[in-house]
């Protein structure tokens, strides 16, 4: 019986060399039903071409390192079986809306900056001392914030949001995830340290709710949910007398 | 004594930067029908133009109203009120997402706030049309 072969279309791209990336494919074996875009990446660094760059490290969904376009649409290639694409070509870009460095390796810096700045941390006026035992909280509290949690930073709804494509000043639906995360969060107490960057002009008031942010999470993730919530908050400590609170 | 190793500042990596291709809204179903949402603003704005200018030339008493009665003008009012029906469904599908209300310290549905939101447009849309009929009369 013939083998069974798939045919992976990566993009190319050498800065030393390149104008501007090409596609280049890749005939390879397609021996095992469980195999994902990451094993047919792999396959080919192993085997055919050593040169193919792109991120990946824990292969589980977990470290949001290897999100890439796959056939145009933003996945974590470690969760996109091979099975549901074949007899099909698969075409792997790298994630949209970012620079490229090389292949499909992203310059993720904007990101970076822009999630640091939420400062996505526990924030107390006070810290309590770590004799006074643990900060305890209820079920109720922690399942407030607990979806937005879940996020892995892998850049997929940036990848996926049209108006941070347009401009890249967007804070972004990860970042205000997050900072929406840790202002639910009980034991936080940061919540004025992170307004000023959410609630300008280029914070939650730039996303004019596109939700694909929330379609691509392979979390689970609402960013697009975080953002409404935020706008509605926001909205509130502002046009409410007892709005300017904690 | 070693004097300290001079770190030379690796020069700026060359990226390729990617930008958005113009027809990027054909790309998915779901960005088409974001910018068909957003688009329909533009024609509703237009007619809300049209109805600050009646009414200012009604100001001028009875003479001054002459509503525009043209095929056209039927049929575009009638393209707006599809578009402002699309824009209230979107928003009101929205107040489940952003809104959250607890009664007895329990978070309400999604869908039950959704149901009152249209329930209240219900509500709104009978109450304005039974006053301008009746001013009408």
């Amino acid at each position: 019986m013939a083998e069974k072969r798939i045919t992976i279309q990566a993009t190319r791209f050498d800065p030393d060399k390149d104008e501007k990336p090409h596609l280049q494919s890749y005939d390879i074996p397609f021996a095992d039903e469980s195999m994902v875009v990451l094993d047919a990446l792999n396959h080919i660094k192993s085997y055919v071409d050593g040169s193919l760059s792109y991120r990946w490290s824990c292969r589980m969904g977990i470290c949001g390192s290897c999100g890439m376009m796959v056939n145009g649409t933003p996945k974590l290639t470690c969760s996109a079986f091979l099975r549901d694409y074949w007899p099909h070509k698969i075409t792997v870009e790298p994630l949209n809306n970012f620079p490229v460095i090389r292949d499909l390796v992203i310059d993720m810096d904007d990101f970076m900056h822009k999630l640091k700045s939420v400062k996505p941390w526990i924030i107390r006026k006070q810290e309590i001392p770590l004799g006074a035992g643990v900060h305890r909280q209820l079920p109720a509290q922690v399942t407030e914030f607990r979806q937005f949690s879940e996020c892995i930073n892998c850049m997929l709804c940036y990848s996926a949001c049209p108006v941070y494509g347009l401009n890249d000043k967007f804070l972004g639906p990860a970042a205000i995830a997050l900072a929406r995360r840790y202002n639910l969060d009980s034991r936080d107490q940061g919540l004025k340290e992170r307004l000023p960057v959410i609630a300008e002009a280029e914070g939650v008031w730039e996303c004019s709710f596109v939700g694909e942010c929330s379609v691509v999470c392979p979390k689970g993730v609402d960013p697009a949910k975080a953002i409404q919530q935020t706008k509605l908050d926001t909205t509130l400590r502002f046009t409410l007398p007892y709005g300017n609170r904690d | 004594m070693r004097t300290p190793v001079q770190m030379s500042t690796p020069p700026a990596q060359r990226t390729y930067s990617w930008s958005m291709p113009s027809a990027w809204w054909t790309r998915k179903r779901h960005y088409l029908l974001y910018v068909v949402r957003e688009f329909t603003a533009l024609p509703m704005a237009l007619w809300l133009l049209w109805l600050l200018y009646d009414i200012k030339r009604a100001g001028s008493g009875p003479a001054g109203f002459y509503p525009s009665r043209s095929v056209f003008f039927v049929i575009f009012s009638a393209v707006c009120l599809v578009f402002a029906m699309y824009h209230s469904y979107t928003f009101l599908k929205l107040a489940g997402v952003i809104i959250h209300v607890k009664v007895l310290d329990k978070p309400v549905p999604p869908r039950v706030i959704v149901f009152m939101m249209f329930g209240l447009l219900a509500v709104a849309s009978i109450v304005i049309g039974a006053v301008l009929i009746g001013f009408a009369r």
